[in-house]
Order: C-alpha cells, then structure tokens, then sequence
C-alpha cells in the first residue's frame, strides 16, 4: 500500500513539475472569441494610437483613436444604446483618471449611434510596475467586449510610490488609496468585539451535549439563566439604539453627501468621417476562399472628390491588409500588431479619377484571417463581413468607407 | 433518547466524559465555523454578489433590498438547529461572524493582494448589529412567529443606518469630467475592472421609485416584510436538514 501511494505521489510530481516547466504569460484575453461578425460589424477601430509604452508608475499615458459604429449592425446583437469603453487590464495595474469622446468629459456610459463617426482619448496613470498587454475595448449592453488593437505596455518603478490624491468637493484633498479604511476597520472592530463577547458569553459553558441532554429530559429553564435574560433584554435596546445614534453622528459629520450617480452620457457624433457622401462605395460581391485565406470584394467606387483616388487599406477587427502599390504613405500602424503588408491586391490599380465609376475586383490575402480567426465567419449564423477601405489621393488626404457584404464561401 | 431521560433521572456529565463533552463541543464548533465561513460565504457572493464586493455599488435601493433578504437564510436555518435543539441564542451572530471573517479573507487575499484593487474600494458591509438582535429576539420570544416578524423586520431595518458611518464618506461628491459623482462612483471610474462596465450597476431602476427622494426608508421596509418570509422559509429549510440522530447514539 505504501509503495503504491509512494509511486502515486511521485507520478504526481513529475506531472506537476513538467506543468511548472510550461507555464507562461497569459498573451490574450479571448479577444479573438468572441464571434467575427461581431468583431467586424459593430465596433470599428481607427488611428488607435498610445502616447507612450514604456513609463513609470504615477506617470500618465493616453490611448487615443477613432471609431466608427457600423451601419450594418447585426440583427443578433443589440443596439448599442449603453456603451463603455474599457481598458483590458489585468486588475488596475493603471488607473483611469479622465476620458473624452468626441472631445467631451465622458464618465459614464454612453449611448452610441449606428452610423455615427467619434474619436476617444483615455488617460491612464501607472499603479504597479511590470509587463502587460492592454487593449482598449467597448463593453456593449447585452452584446459583450469588442476589442480595440493591444500594444505591450512596461510600467517601472516602486509601487509604493503611486499615489492617487482626489479633491472632494468642499476642497479636502483625499487619498484614494487609504480613504475610509481605517473608519472602516474600525466600525467591523466595534460589532466585531460585540459579537464576540455575545459568542464567548455562551461559549464558555458546556454546550451540545450536555445542553441537548437537559433539553431532552425537559430542564429547558436551567439553560438559560435570568441573567442571560436580562444582558438580551439590555442588549436587544442598547444595540438599534447605538446603531441610530451611529447614523445620526455619520449624518452630521457627512450633511453633504449624494446617492450614487448612473447617468448615462449624451455624447452625439462627430459630422461624418466614414461614408461622408464624397466617395461611395458599394460592394457587390463578396467571396472568402478557405484555401487561400483571401477574401475576394467586388466593389463599384464613385468618387465624387475633385482628386484621383488608391485604395490604400482594408481594415477589418483591428487586422489591417495593405495595397503595397500605394504612392503616398499608409496610416501610422506601428501600434498595431496584425497587420498584412502586402495583404492587398487590385485587378486594376489605376487611379480612379475625380468624377469617376469604377467597378473593381480587389483581393484581400493573408493569413491573419486565420490567425484571427476571422475565417470562421463562413460558419456563422450571420456571415455578412464588415469593414473600412481607405482611399488616399495624392496629398495623402484620406476618405473611409465602412463596407458589408454577405460572403460566400469557396471551399476548393 | 429524549422519552428515556426524565428530569428525574438526569445526571449531569462529570469527570472524563465531562472532558471529552467539552472537547467535543470545541471540535463541533471549529467544524461549524469553518463550515459557515465557505458556505455562507459562497451562498452571499453568488445572491449578493457585486453589492457586497464593491463600494460603488451600494446604492441606496437595492443593496438594502438584496443583502438583508439574502444575509438573514443561513442565519435562520443554523437558529433552528441551535435554538430548538440546544437553546444555544447564537445561531445569527456565529453564522454572520463566520460570513464575515470569509469576506474579510477574500477581500484581502483575492481583491487586493491578487488583483491589486485597494482594500478601501471592496470593504465588506455588516450585519452584526441585525444578527445580534435576531438572536436575543429568539431568546427572549422562544417564537418562530415573534422572530420572523419582529427580529426579520429589525435584521432588515438595521442594515443600513449600521454601515452608514461605514460607507457614508464614500458618498460625498466630487467633481469629475464636468459633472458630480461620488467618491465610491469615481472608485468605479478610476479602478479600472474589465468586467464591469459601468451600465451593469443597478443603480434605481424599475419601478421602485424614491417617494420625496427618499429611496432607503422604503427599500428598508420592503426588505424588512419580505425578510419575515425568507426568515421562515430557511427556518424550516434548517429543521428539514438538520439532524441530531448522532446524539441519540450517545
């Protein structure tokens, strides 16, 4: 028996020790779980970008970018009538101390319009040093966590150096790190020795079966003394009445106080910055073949700028798939991890010229729709793609167009 | 058992079995302890949940609706057992005591040394001064009836004047982002928690209104009537599964 548990004991610990060996960084946050039609057809990143990277604790940092909300919203998902833009952390190795939208003071949720165009900016502030990978994201009423692009961030310094000074509203400037505790502890102290001496009070004498004994042979009146009566009938007063005295003290040290607050936000959209009217585009067919990873767009482009038009772009889920063959520069996307350099490929390159329509077969190619596991939205209930096409005219100036399509799927 | 001894005939333990008695009374409630740490402590964060977790959501409606209506079950049943079964007065102040030092643990070890969120922002709410008057009520009464309605109602009223001087400086306003909050709502807004948006607060919605802005009386007696009916329930829930079969064999 012995040198069966022994041989247990020791297969234990190898198995263990080998787990040990493996183990390593959590990298994601199921970011990529959550279904692609949702990735790609609610939320819509843009121009996400982190002030800094590397920094130290107290010190502050802003994610700023822009978001267009799809039009193609998916029936399955609800509307995004309470929205709040998060930060995936693991706990609060930072902390939020403001957030714009469109440029307004945003502290609460807000309701977001389908269609609507707005920028953000959140600034963090380092709490505990170390490396984490950090995404903004939006919590959606009912419908779940659409991740916005992640970066690496290091944060250095002593953690006992953070400090987060709040100014109350009659000026007292408050620690957030240590206010109230030590009111706190001290008040569960208070009922706490109360409690005890109650517990202790009975504790002390016999109890289960000598008492259940006397019970049974009908000595009820021997178990609990006058003197057990009187301290309840003392305490059973004393207590609500230290309690609302308690309340009555708190209230007058505390006349100005106010019950929590749930607004939510009215924030309305920036004027149209994807789908403005000036260039339209309309996506006649779309095609993803699985052998290939390339998701194939027929689109009809009407541009209606005064300057000749590339596409430069698609970007779909924080994936970006680039045209190689564009003359001007790219947006900034070195935040961004998941991006396809030569991702792009049109039958026809040519410029399209102000006042020209044009219907062209564009092919999206890379294995990002894989490793994103984008490619599973063949298999979804709802397998209409979204995305945004950037067009660029010489100058470098910018058009969006937010796309959808229904895709079909080809398997050989 | 109880129709072999008769008054007549008891005669009360001495010398070792007196001992071993009293050594297993001392095993007995170390085991109940430990029992009503995890299980009460289990049952209040599955039903309580994020009111008790987090400052920025003890509203002034529901959390004195929810955390009373919930903390007064296991309490109830366990004053059965050690009521009825050994005039022990104890049951709600044992069962609350053990809840919070559970709370105490967790808070401490898992949301502040594990996920970093500072102990002021997830400080526990009491129930002592509540689980006090229960037991002296059911002492004094000797009555189902008189406890559920009289000590039910004082569980539930008592809840929040107790954690006020707690959880009143958390309600003082400051401004932020334009507009006022209070110092738990910037807690919320400052400690970032993934899972926990904002919107998921449930913070006076529905239908129960405040009547002249006054939300807590109302909220307090709604929960003081139904705590009567969820002190019974459990007080039947504790005869139903509580046994002293052991004892007989004694």
């Amino acid at each position: 028996m012995k040198m069966i548990l022994a041989k247990t004991l020791m297969s234990f610990c190898l198995v263990f020790s080998v787990y040990l060996m493996d183990v390593r960084t959590a990298m994601a946050h199921g970011e990529k779980a959550l279904e692609p039609f949702i990735r790609m057809r609610t939320i819509q990143w843009y121009d996400v970008h982190w002030s800094k990277q590397a920094f130290n604790v107290n010190e502050e940092i802003s994610v700023s970018g822009k978001f267009h909300v799809a039009e193609d919203w998916p029936i399955g998902v609800p509307k995004p009538e309470a929205s709040f833009l998060n930060i995936s952390t693991p706990g609060p190795v930072l902390i939020r101390t403001e957030r714009y939208l469109n440029g307004k003071p945003w502290t609460n949720s807000v309701a977001l319009e389908p269609g609507g165009d707005y920028d953000f900016k959140v600034v963090l502030k380092g709490r505990l040093p170390g490396r984490y990978h950090i995404h903004p994201f939006f919590n959606l009423k009912d419908a779940g966590q659409v991740m916005g692009p992640g970066v690496w961030l290091d944060i250095a310094g002593d953690p006992s150096d953070f400090t987060n000074p709040a100014k109350i509203i009659n000026g007292e400037v408050i620690d957030m790190e240590s206010y109230g505790f030590t009111n706190g502890v001290w008040w569960h102290a208070f009922w706490g020795i109360l409690a005890t001496a109650w517990l202790l009070w009975w504790v002390r004498r016999p109890l289960f079966i000598p008492r259940y004994r006397m019970l049974e042979a009908g000595m009820e009146d021997e178990l609990i003394t006058p003197q057990d009566k009187l301290i309840a009938k003392s305490a059973m007063v004393a207590v609500p009445v230290m309690v609302l005295a308690f309340n009555a003290m708190a209230n007058n040290n505390l006349p100005n106080t106010i019950p929590l607050q749930a607004s939510l936000d009215q924030i309305l959209p920036l004027p149209a910055k994807v789908n403005a009217g000036i260039v339209n585009v309309d996506t006649l067919k779309a095609e993803y073949r699985v052998a290939e990873r390339a998701m194939r767009f027929d689109l009809k482009i009407d541009n209606q700028s005064n300057a000749p038009l590339h596409i430069g772009e698609f970007s779909t889920a924080n994936a970006y798939f680039l045209n190689k063959e564009l003359p001007v520069a790219h947006q900034d996307l070195s935040d961004s991890s998941s991006v396809s350099e030569e991702g792009m490929s049109l039958d026809n390159n040519d410029a399209i010229k102000p006042g020209e329509q044009r219907t062209l077969t564009m092919v999206v190619k890379d294995g990002l729709w894989e490793s994103e596991k984008l490619d599973g939205l063949i298999r979804d209930a709802d397998s209409r793609i979204g995305g945004l096409l950037f067009l660029y005219d010489l100058t470098g100036k910018r058009y969006i167009s937010s796309i959808t399509a229904a895709v079909i799927p080809k398997f050989n | 058992m109880s129709a072999t001894i008769s008054n007549r005939s008891f005669r009360p333990y001495t010398g070792e079995k007196a001992r071993i008695s009293r050594a297993y009374d001392y095993l007995i409630l170390v085991l109940a302890l430990f029992l009503f740490i995890g299980a009460f402590h289990l049952h209040f964060a599955l039903t309580v949940g994020d009111w008790d977790f987090w400052v920025d959501w003890k509203d002034r409606q529901y959390w004195p609706l929810v955390t009373p209506l919930m903390g007064i079950t296991f309490p109830a049943a366990v004053q059965y057992v050690m009521w009825n079964k050994f005039r022990l007065p104890m049951g709600a102040t044992l069962c609350v005591a053990a809840l919070l030092i559970g709370t105490w643990v967790t808070r401490i070890f898992a949301y502040h040394y594990w996920n970093f969120f500072p102990i002021n922002m997830v400080l526990p709410a009491t129930m002592l001064p509540g689980a006090l008057v229960l037991d002296f009520i059911l002492m004094l009464s000797n009555s189902l009836t008189v406890t559920a309605i009289f000590g039910g109602a004082a569980f539930a009223l008592l809840f929040y004047p107790s954690n006020w001087p707690i959880f009143g400086m958390f309600h003082v306003p400051v401004e932020q982002g334009n507009g006022q909050v209070t110092v738990a709502d910037l807690f919320g807004f400052q400690y970032i928690r993934t899972g926990m948006p904002e919107y998921l607060r449930i913070i006076e919605r529905g239908t129960l209104r405040t009547y002249g802005q006054y939300a807590t009386p109302l909220s307090a007696f709604c929960s003081a009537l139904l705590c009567t009916l969820m002190y019974t329930l459990w007080w039947y829930i504790g005869k139903w599964f509580s046994t002293t079969r052991y004892l007989n064999k004694i």
